[in-house]
């Protein structure tokens, strides 16, 4: 939905280049004793075009983090992969990051994949400048000499705005929007196919959100990458990515290409999402979601949604909706939807 | 009863930046002033791009950050003269802060019911439980949440909107006047965040808190504030009617924030 549609995901029959079956990624706690399970993925399947963005909403605390750890391989105790498979096509055969032995995984980082975490903090060192980040993450797969290698980073850093001055700070040193730039330069840097970017602009202000926005679309359609994109923020989906996926309590509900979200969107929650965005210039008082957000120890049976739904009907609390095509590529798992009774 | 809540005026705040031999001066704040009126509870928007000294001012006004000149008078306390704890108390019960992530402002190893009690305990000098308890209650009960949905658990048991509610329960057990909230739905989803802007407006019309609100967001400060005000570079732009200053917007900086808006 982005201004320049020509830009179009691969043409169908291409082979993916990232395909998730069935994943099931759950956190396995003990306290005291009492063993909990979170099912924060619960079966979870789509696929990413070669060269396009691919959107990722829903609330928080509904799994788009998770999810994309999963993905990434950035699997920490007590998170586990409980099932599934996800296949990345320059790491054929293991069916995850999580199952490749770790020079594989090495080889590929930054180089074939590029994860931006929610928190850029989280990959800038804080004891260390950025120059070094750079140095530690970036270097071992440009090489060259120091002083190219310095050039190139600098080169990179004007794309994105940043002054060369930033190299010598620290991150605590740069505003949150330098910050994020920072990021997002490090990330691409290498030119990766694949770039995972997990809430990457949500705390930038409006101008520098759509300024890096564009970045990301510039770089993306200059080196040709795709992109798995997360945000809880639809406007910013509207803006960037090519296809959108809608997940609610671990599962997704709906996919389509992103206009067609906006433009015909089915599941009842997702239809919430829509409308309740604030606009400015409309005075109509918005409403939030009535009842609380799932609790994934113990997720309602049925349909996740089914104690929030205004249509929910005695099925939904018994049985789950698979995700089923509704229209041509636009997946929706809601009975109301799928029954043809359409909201 | 003072007639102004808030008085700010001319207030600046240079940070030094470098080493020893790249010292940087950065004004994050330049000679900012405004007024909240004490009889008129309202909505400020603070609105300001990356690095233009929103947070900066936020944090004077919570007495975090002390100002490199220029004054702050909260509801007659001149922030520079409060020096024992006895004041930083009673400037504490009449200011609130609101962070933008709910993860960050609580101890991950403390229940949060205690924290509460605690909190409580400590504004009021009330002593046992059962007191507490019931104001505690009442705190959450204005959030949309119930102690009983809140006892015993970890702030990681709750989700970051639940959290954030729960957040501003602990601030109105303070009775504060003003709440100075920084990007406090920034990290929340739109449901969750069209709940908790509604909840501050009820703040404003049943209980008469002002509330500082600062954010990017254009288009909740269009739905919930009064008045608004645009920062650039440390300087304030543009101010007034929220409604008239986004929907006709003069200066061009705020026009270019208008038009960002996705
Ligand atoms: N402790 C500090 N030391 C050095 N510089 C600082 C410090 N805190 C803030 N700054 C600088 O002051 C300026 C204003 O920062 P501030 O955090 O107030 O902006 P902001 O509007 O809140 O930005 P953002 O929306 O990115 O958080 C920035 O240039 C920042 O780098
Ligand atoms: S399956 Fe039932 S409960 Fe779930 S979204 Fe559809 S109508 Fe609502
Ligand atoms: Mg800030």
């Amino acid at each position: 939905m982005h201004a320049n549609a020509q830009s179009a995901p691969a043409p169908q029959g291409a082979q993916p280049i990232l395909r998730v079956r069935d994943l099931q990624a759950h956190y396995r706690t003990s306290h005291f004793g009492v063993r909990r399970g979170v099912k924060a993925v619960d079966g979870v399947s789509f696929a990413v075009n070669r060269g396009e963005i691919y959107g990722l909403a829903g609330e928080s605390s509904s799994g788009k983090t998770t999810l994309i750890k999963s993905i990434a391989g950035a699997i920490r105790p007590p998170l586990e992969i409980v099932g599934g498979s996800v296949e990345f096509a320059f790491l054929p055969g293991y069916g995850g990051l999580h199952r490749a032995p770790p020079v594989d995984v090495a080889r590929i980082r930054w180089r074939h994949l590029s994860y931006i975490m929610q928190g850029s903090m989280n990959v800038l060192n804080p004891v260390r400048r950025v120059r070094s980040v750079f140095v530690d993450f970036a270097y071992p797969h440009i090489g060259g000499s120091r002083k190219q290698f310095e050039q190139q980073v600098i080169a990179h850093l004007a794309r994105v705005r940043l002054d060369p001055s930033v190299l010598a700070a620290f991150p605590h040193e740069l505003s949150g929007g330098m910050r994020q730039r920072t990021t997002l330069a490090l990330a691409t840097i290498c030119r990766p196919d694949f770039i995972i970017a997990d809430e990457p602009t949500t705390a930038l202000d409006v101008v520098v959100q759509k300024e890096v926005l564009g970045m990301i679309r510039g770089i993306q359609r200059e080196t040709g990458s795709s992109v798995l994109f997360v945000t809880h923020d639809m406007g910013v989906h509207a803006h960037v990515t090519d296809r959108l996926a809608i997940m609610y309590a671990g599962r997704l509900v709906e996919e389509a290409a992103t206009a067609e979200i906006f433009r015909n969107p089915l599941h009842p929650y997702t239809r919430h999402l829509i409308s309740s965005r604030p606009r400015i210039g409309d005075d109509t008082p918005r409403e939030g979601l009535g009842g609380s957000p799932p609790n994934l120890a113990d997720p309602p049976p049925g349909c996740r949604f089914h104690p929030r739904c205004p249509l929910a009907t005695e099925i939904c609390k018994r049985e789950v909706p698979a995700m089923l095509e509704a229209d041509t590529g636009h997946r929706v798992a809601c009975f109301a939807v799928n029954q043809g009774s359409r909201p | 009863m003072n007639d102004l809540l808030l008085d700010i005026s001319e207030v600046s705040k240079t940070f030094v930046r470098g080493g020893l031999w790249s010292r940087q001066k950065i004004a994050a704040v330049s000679e900012v002033s405004f007024q909240l009126a004490a009889r008129r509870p309202e909505i400020l928007a603070i609105i300001g791009e990356s690095g233009s000294g929103k947070t900066t001012l936020a944090r004077m006004i919570l007495n975090i950050e002390t100002p490199t000149s220029g004054k702050l008078v909260l509801d007659g306390i001149d922030l520079a003269a409060i020096r024992n704890s006895a004041g930083r108390m009673a400037f504490m019960h009449k200011v609130q802060p609101i962070f933008q992530n709910p993860f960050e402002s609580f101890n991950p190893l403390k229940r949060l019911d205690r924290y509460l009690f605690m909190t409580r305990r400590r504004f009021s000098g009330e002593a046992g439980e059962g007191a507490a308890e019931t104001t505690v209650n009442h705190a959450l009960h204005k959030v949309g949440l119930s102690l009983k949905e809140v006892r015993h658990r970890y702030p990681h048991e709750l989700s970051g909107g639940q959290l954030q509610r729960v957040a501003i329960a602990r601030a109105l057990l303070a009775e504060p006047k003003l709440i100075v909230a920084d990007e406090p739905v920034s990290m929340i989803d739109a449901s969750l965040r069209i709940s908790i802007v509604n909840l501050f407006k009820t703040l404003r019309d049943e209980l008469g808190i002002s509330i500082i609100y600062v954010t990017h967001d254009l288009a909740t400060a269009y739905y919930i504030s009064d008045r608004i005000m645009i920062m650039q570079k440390g300087r304030v732009v543009e101010s007034g009617d929220a409604r008239t200053v986004l929907k006709a917007p003069q200066h061009p900086y705020t026009r270019q924030l208008r038009e960002a808006v996705l």
